[in-house]
């Protein structure tokens, strides 16, 4: 049963119209929402063709909201579930809204969606032939000492442009600027604006490459979402019928684009309620997205706001923590920070006395800043060390390590699986999806050179896979996989015609000849295969590699996203098939397939381990230990003269930061307001340091009972403890002087 | 089966009757019609004085079959045409008659005949410079094949609803609500149509479009060719009326009047082929200029379990829902499954079949599986999964890209280290896998290994060029001998006069390829897909050369093949072949092919493509089709009104040709990983949420 708290019964007797929620973390948003919704189904007489539309932020968010809502229809209400609703992301949603009706704007039925790597290629094929054909382009930005250097005018100039374009592309596109008419508007401003000159070229290029492949990106399906649904207003009107209700979750990130969308499906007197908390938004860096968006919203007079601030989830200790974050935040040494109010109140609030999920008990030992100048390594053995003890000693709680970035996440990995510790990955691309990848990549590797023992020795260990962990398989694995590698001449083995090495090897031993026979025939089965389609090739290796189901999915849209690429890249062959497998394996694009992505990853599940993740990716879970790390002044930046900022290079001029520069400059387009060079690339250090800011404060919320703070010299031993945790150790030192 | 007593009207009513004959799918119109055709022969009708016409040539496969098995004394066989192999027939016949008078540059010679790929072709070579140039269709998303196809489209549609083809972008335009934009991309795709027809004009090349406006426009209303096809078909059999064009339709209302007998046969709520010009209103017309009219009621495929399941699905797409028979249950007429993934629906559609057909019985070819769409992946994984499940089966393509056929891979790589002019360069995989398939037991480690070494610029060097003796022994001197052969095949015949690329493929497969322990001895399949790469380079050759004498036609079709424009279209007689299996199929093409089953298994409920008319931006069928009232607009509902009907018809149509069961399936997500919610699962859902709310009542 569930029993809401006062506050959240007061968004829960919600009926109609329009309502804003402001929550604080730990809140029960997700769950409030969630039953909101399924009471919505339950009561609202809803048509045939009418449906709940719940919005949230990414796909991980949709299954959880679809498993929470499932849950409520069938024990509170007694309903079948999946039935009188949709969750969607704002992709999903488009994409809802597009395939309805392409022919208004321009679309063929079986237009595709470039996920982010395609569009990434075709990018860089139209920076690459502009940067060779503008030779002269980078005087004007690099710096003296890199002026004459080869390597930074062919290569890092190619980066940066490659940077700058991606994100001027998103961004006139967010802006509903046609590449075309961006050129237009170029050619008839008389001011000197060479970066967005050169990013609008780029543009043109970008666009006709995806007409001439029958493509759209991510960014144009919503594009043309809101496009489809302002040409046509009879179709406009039966969507607002279909979906009479609309909760959007997370509506702290939702952007400019998402906020037409749903205004537009809402109608004047609709029934809109969003739910968000302005703390906590943290993609806003180059995008539309900002909370204002949310926080406006609620000052509207005809919405009803609401607020949901207490939090049963982290102790008092953390929760006093976090709100010192705010206060620290509110009175921000630097000055313009401070006037943006990168966070803001309400205070977190503890649950009021009795509630069924009270707070944990407090205990300030159990929170920890660390105040040592570790290098990156000794922050991860230090970690690593801490783990070991306690891992052992709380088999049944849930633990967490944080990092700002997914390669740093990558190398802890390593370290934790060399010194056999368990964890769980929760990074950009899931292991079981990289698994999959990886799996199907050595099999391919195998076909692109038959003869390579090695290859066919760690396709072998592929096929044995599920049975690490074993100690007495894992060895046998190695001794053959050993063995296989050693043959000189591979023929013998797959097919013997002269010499049989099997024969040889394991004539006398029953069961290894079976086993390696087995082997033997799917190995052939495999090269017979090679010079099928590619899809059909996967599908091959797939059906005898692959058992669960999600790694069964998985492997089926690898295929046809590889089937996707042959068909925009004819003479494409294994070895490029390897590549863009390689990619998805290394992380480098997020793989938009059916994979345990889609499923929520739920820390109860994997308790006894470490969860490695991403900030980002942390969002909206909890642990009841929490390691973040990294917190130096790189990743955690305050817009000091000290600081080095991601997007400024140092080989160009002045420290500009040329993709904020190439924004600015799109904007003056925009609105013929004048451009001064500079101005941007400060006001990028404020942006990034307010979002930086909340992702910590995203980080201190997720622990429950135990936390743990510490902070790294960086690559090159310059940087130094992130301003707002130096801040916090003191305050925490002072509140709490004996430990 | 015995005929009822309607369908024994059908058979025996007069013989200079003309009749028109109605009814639902299922309900035993073409078996009546055949009857009929036996009754004429019977009566002393000569079987080449009758004619079926049917709008596609596979609907014509039941007349010519049953007549063949039949005991009819035929002085031969009856002939079926469709109103493109008429037109074909009239235009080759009397073309010298007309070309003068419609412009044609070379009224004396003979015209050429254009297949669709050749039209790609042109296309390619004619229209796209100019596109390019001017840079026509940039606000539009589309792949250039499909964008070609549109513009042909249009075309083809003018010269069957009988409109002017300059009036395209005009009509589109008019109906028009949106984008500026899409105005222009009208003006340039009728730019373009006029431009490829010139083209045509200019070289006497005739498309399918030309075909047919000559026919219908200038032939027909010639005194001496529509005699000649009158007084040769006294006897017109008009299957599927609901399928064909305003242009058919017409011929039929000039010849009605003057034919000894005719059968126009109407199937209600079809309409299939609406994309291709399908006009059921106009078709109905014909009713009246009809004497004798017979409605067929009595359905003679559902079991009673699935016509109530008809009756339940008509409810919940909003149609006239026909009563269910006494103790009928639509819950048993259907299997419904819920899956959350893709592959895990694939896997409960084979494991069904399976047990179908092992555990109970059924004769695989009374299961059909059905989607909307059916792409090659979920083709390849079908039918591997049937076939691990030893469940016959066998797919119905119409054409399938020819580079994706292994068999003519080979073939090209030979090519093109043959004939190193070309420059069109070979990569070592495609030499190895041609190796693998051209030399028998060549495998490919040892292929590759060879092929490491003996390929150098472009060129395959001596097996005993090896110089390490070691390597020679790991290939084995067996199969290097038979490189060798090859190789030495290759090196002669490149020091010769290079043959025509048919020629060329001939001469391979004739003197190397089909020789005993080479690749394609023996192996029928190759073989087969050998003659048809042979087929369409030669008929891509005369064409083309006929047109420019010139030309050096083999890298030009190479580099077709390679963009994979061209397509192996000879599936000869796909449904001959492998009778007892499961047949795997997009929807509409089961619908068309009219051959009711015990067991249909939908698969993909979720998809929209279930119920969205193909919507294609350059074109619009429903605008341009003879219905359309002119200046009005078309708007969000028609868009709504087109995909209820497009989802009845083919979801009541598909249930008509079912006589057991169906089995519905359905995966949360789709194979490209997005949530589905078609309008058909709507549908499904709200009968089964129904059908538990009486059972719960009862």
């Amino acid at each position: 049963m569930f029993k809401p708290r006062p506050k959240q019964a007061e968004v829960l007797e919600y009926t109609g119209g329009k309502m804003g929620v402001s929550a604080v973390p730990g809140s029960g948003k997700t769950a409030t929402l969630s039953y909101l919704a399924a009471k919505l189904v339950a009561t609202v007489p809803l048509d045939d063709e009418q449906e709940i539309l719940i919005v949230t932020l990414v796909k991980s968010a949709v299954g959880n909201f679809a498993k929470s809502m499932a849950n409520f229809l069938k024990e509170e209400f007694n309903l079948l579930p999946g039935l009188g609703y949709r969750v969607r992301t704002l992709h999903g949603l488009a994409n809802d809204i597009v395939r309805e009706r392409p022919g208004l704007v321009g679309l063929d039925d079986s237009f595709t969606v470039l996920d982010e790597r395609a569009a990434d290629n075709i990018i860089q094929e139209a920076v690459e032939s502009w940067v060779r054909a503008n030779p002269n382009a980078p005087d004007h930005y690099l710096s003296n000492e890199h002026y004459s250097d080869h390597f930074t005018r062919s290569t890092r100039w190619a980066d940066t442009v490659k940077n700058m374009t991606t994100n001027f592309i998103r961004q006139a596109k967010d802006m509903q600027l046609p590449a075309g008419e961006l050129q237009n508007m170029v050619l008839d401003s008389k001011r000197s604006l060479p970066l967005a000159e050169m990013c609008a070229e780029i543009y043109e290029q970008y666009e006709r490459a995806l007409r001439y492949r029958g493509a759209v990106d991510f960014q144009d399906l919503i594009r043309l979402a809101l496009r489809v649904l302002r040409l046509d207003p009879h179709y406009l009107a039966r969507l607002q019928h279909r979906w009479t209700y609309i909760l959007e979750d997370e509506a702290q990130d939702s952007s400019k684009l998402q906020e037409d969308i749903l205004k537009l499906l809402a109608g004047e007197k609709g029934n809109w309620v969003r739910v968000g908390d302005p703390n906590q938004a943290i993609y806003e860096t180059f995008t539309t997205a900002n909370p204002k968006y949310l926080l406006d919203f609620m000052q509207e007079k005809d919405v009803q706001a609401k607020t949901l601030p207490n939090s049963g989830r982290s102790t008092a200790s953390i929760i006093n923590l976090a709100n010192q974050l705010i206060t620290w935040s509110l009175a921000h040494p630097n000055p313009e920070i401070r006037e943006k109010q990168p966070l803001s109140l309400p205070w977190i609030e503890p649950t009021p006395k009795d509630d069924p999920q009270g707070n944990p008990p407090d205990n300030p030992a159990m929170v920890h800043l660390r105040p040592e100048k570790f290098t990156a390594q000794e922050e991860r053995d230090t970690i690593i060390k801490s783990l070991q003890r306690w891992l052992s000693d709380n088999p049944d709680k849930t633990c967490a390590v944080l990092l700002p970035i997914n390669s740093s996440g990558a190398k802890m990995v390593q370290e934790l699986r060399r010194m056999n510790l368990p964890y769980v990955e929760n990074l950009r691309s899931t292991s079981g999806t990289r698994a999959v990848v990886g799996a199907l990549l050595y099999v391919l590797d195998t076909l692109k050179d038959p003869k390579d023992s090695a290859a066919l020795a760690t396709a072998y260990r592929v096929w044995r896979r599920d049975e690490r962990g074993d100690e007495e398989a894992e060895r046998s694995i190695e001794n053959i996989a050993k063995e296989i590698r050693k043959l000189t001449q591979v023929e013998d083995y797959i097919y013997p015609r002269l010499h049989d090495w099997l024969e040889e090897k394991a004539g006398d031993s029953g069961e290894l000849y079976t086993h390696l026979a087995e082997f033997r025939t799917l190995v052939r089965r495999w090269q017979e295969a090679a010079d099928l389609p590619i899809d059909q090739l996967m599908l091959t290796i797939s059906a005898d590699l692959f058992q669960l189901d999600t790694e069964i999915a998985t492997a089926y849209s690898v295929a046809l996203y590889l089937r996707r690429f042959a068909e925009l890249h004819p003479e494409a062959q294994l070895p490029e098939y390897s590549e863009e497998l390689q990619a998805i394996a290394r992380g480098q694009r997020k793989f938009t397939g059916v994979s345990d992505e889609d499923d929520a990853f739920d820390p109860e599940q994997h308790k006894g381990k470490v969860t490695v993740t991403t900030m980002h990716k942390a969002k909206g879970l909890e642990w009841d230990r929490v390691y973040l790390m990294s917190a130096n002044n790189y990743d955690y930046p305050s817009a000091d003269p000290f600081d080095n900022f991601i997007g400024e290079r140092w080989f160009i001029r002045d420290s500009l930061n040329l993709e904020a520069e190439a924004l600015a400059q799109l904007d003056s387009l925009y609105t013929e307001k004048p451009y001064s060079e500079g101005q941007a690339t400060q006001q990028a250090r404020i942006e990034y340091a307010s979002e930086r800011l909340r992702l910590l404060y995203v980080g201190i919320t997720r622990a429950k009972r135990e936390l743990i703070i510490t902070w790294n010299s960086g690559r090159r031993g310059e940087q130094v403890e992130a301003k707002p945790i130096a801040a916090l150790r003191g305050w925490w030192q002072k509140e709490h002087p004996h430990p | 089966m015995r005929l009822l007593k309607d369908q024994q009207r059908v058979a025996k009513e007069h013989f200079d009757t003309t009749i028109f004959l109605e009814g639902i799918a299922g309900t035993g119109k073409t078996t009546a019609a055949i009857e009929r055709v036996k009754q004429l022969i019977r009566s002393g009708v000569a079987t080449d004085s009758i004619l079926v016409l049917v709008p596609q040539a596979a609907l014509a496969i039941p007349y010519r079959e049953a007549l063949r098995r039949s005991r009819v004394a035929t002085g031969g066989d009856i002939h079926t045409a469709t109103i493109g192999s008429l037109a074909y027939q009239m235009v080759d016949l009397f073309f010298p008659l007309i070309a003068d008078d419609i412009g044609f540059e070379n009224p004396l010679d003979r015209p050429h005949f254009l297949s669709l790929e050749l039209v790609q072709y042109y296309m390619t070579r004619f229209v796209e410079p100019e596109i390019e140039a001017h840079d026509y269709f940039n606000s539009v998303t589309i792949s250039r094949s499909r964008l070609y196809t549109q513009i042909v489209d249009n075309l083809n549609k003018a010269a069957l609803v009988r409109f002017d083809p300059q009036t395209i972008a005009e009509r589109l335009k008019s109906a028009w609500r949106g984008d500026v934009e899409q105005g222009y991309i009208y003006d340039d795709a009728q730019i373009s149509a006029n431009l490829f027809r010139e083209m045509c004009v200019r070289n006497n090349m005739l498309d399918f479009s030309l075909q047919v406006t000559l026919f219908v426009e200038f032939l027909w209303k010639l005194e001496q060719p529509r005699r000649y096809l009158m007084q040769q078909y006294k006897h017109l059999i008009v299957d599927n009326i609901e399928e064909d064009t305003p242009a058919t339709h017409d011929i039929l209302r000039d010849w009605l009047p003057h034919c000894e007998s005719a059968l126009l046969i109407y199937d209600s709520e079809s309409g299939y082929r609406r994309f291709l010009g399908a006009d059921p209103v106009d078709a109905y017309q014909l009713k009246k200029l009809c004497q004798t009219h017979i409605k067929l009621t009595k359905h003679r495929v559902m079991s009673s379990d699935i016509q109530a399941f008809q009756s339940e699905m008509a409810r919940s797409l909003n149609q006239p829902a026909p009563k269910s028979p006494k103790n009928s249950d639509a819950r048993e007429a259907i299997v419904y499954a819920d899956n959350r993934y893709h592959p895990q629906m694939i896997d409960w559609a084979a494991e069904n079949i399976a047990s179908l057909v092992h555990s109970e019985g059924v004769n695989p070819a009374e299961i059909v599986v059905l989607a909307p769409y059916l792409p090659d992946a979920l083709r390849f994984a079908l039918q591997t999964r049937l076939n691990e499940h030893s469940v016959p089966n066998r797919s119905h393509r119409p054409s399938r890209a020819l580079r994706e056929e292994p068999a003519a891979r080979t073939l090209l790589t030979l090519a093109k280290i043959a004939h190193p002019q070309w420059n069109i360069p070979a990569s070592k995989y495609d030499i190895a896998y041609a190796l693998t398939a051209s030399i028998a037991q060549f495998d490919l480690v040892r292929a590759r290994l060879l092929v490491d070494i003996v390929y150098r610029n472009r060129q395959l060097h001596p097996f005993e060029q090896i110089s390490n003796e070691k390597v020679q022994e790991r290939i084995t001197f067996d199969l290097g001998n038979r490189y060798e052969q090859l190789r030495q095949w290759v090196d002669a015949y490149i020091q010769d006069e290079p043959l025509p690329l048919d020629a060329f493929f001939s001469k391979l497969f004739g003197e190397i390829l089909s020789q005993p322990s080479f690749g394609f001895h023996d192996r029928y399949e190759a073989a087969n897909t050998a003659a048809n790469l042979i087929d369409s380079a030669r008929r891509f050759r005369q064409t083309v050369n006929k047109i420019e004498p010139h030309l050096d036609t083999s890298p030009e079709y190479v580099a077709m093949v390679d963009k994979g424009v061209i397509a192996n279209l000879y599936i000869r007689d796909w449904q001959l072949e492998k009778r007892d299996s499961v047949l795997i199929a997009p929807a509409y093409t089961f619908l068309l092919s009219n051959q009711p089953v015990e067991y249909q298994f939908w698969l993909n409920v979720g998809s929209s493509g279930w119920a969205q008319r193909v919507n294609q931006p350059l074109t619009h069928p429903y605008v341009l089709s003879r219905q359309w009232t002119e200046g009005r607009r078309w708007e969000d509902a028609d868009e709504v009104a087109v995909n209820q009907e497009t989802l009845a018809n083919l979801a009541l149509g598909l249930i008509r040709r079912c006589r057991k069961k169906v089995y519905l399936g359905f995966s949360e997500f789709g194979e490209q990983g997005y949530e589905q919610r078609g309008t058909l699962l709507m549908a499904v859902h709200s009968m089964l949420r129904r059908l538990r709310r009486e059972e719960e009542h009862v």
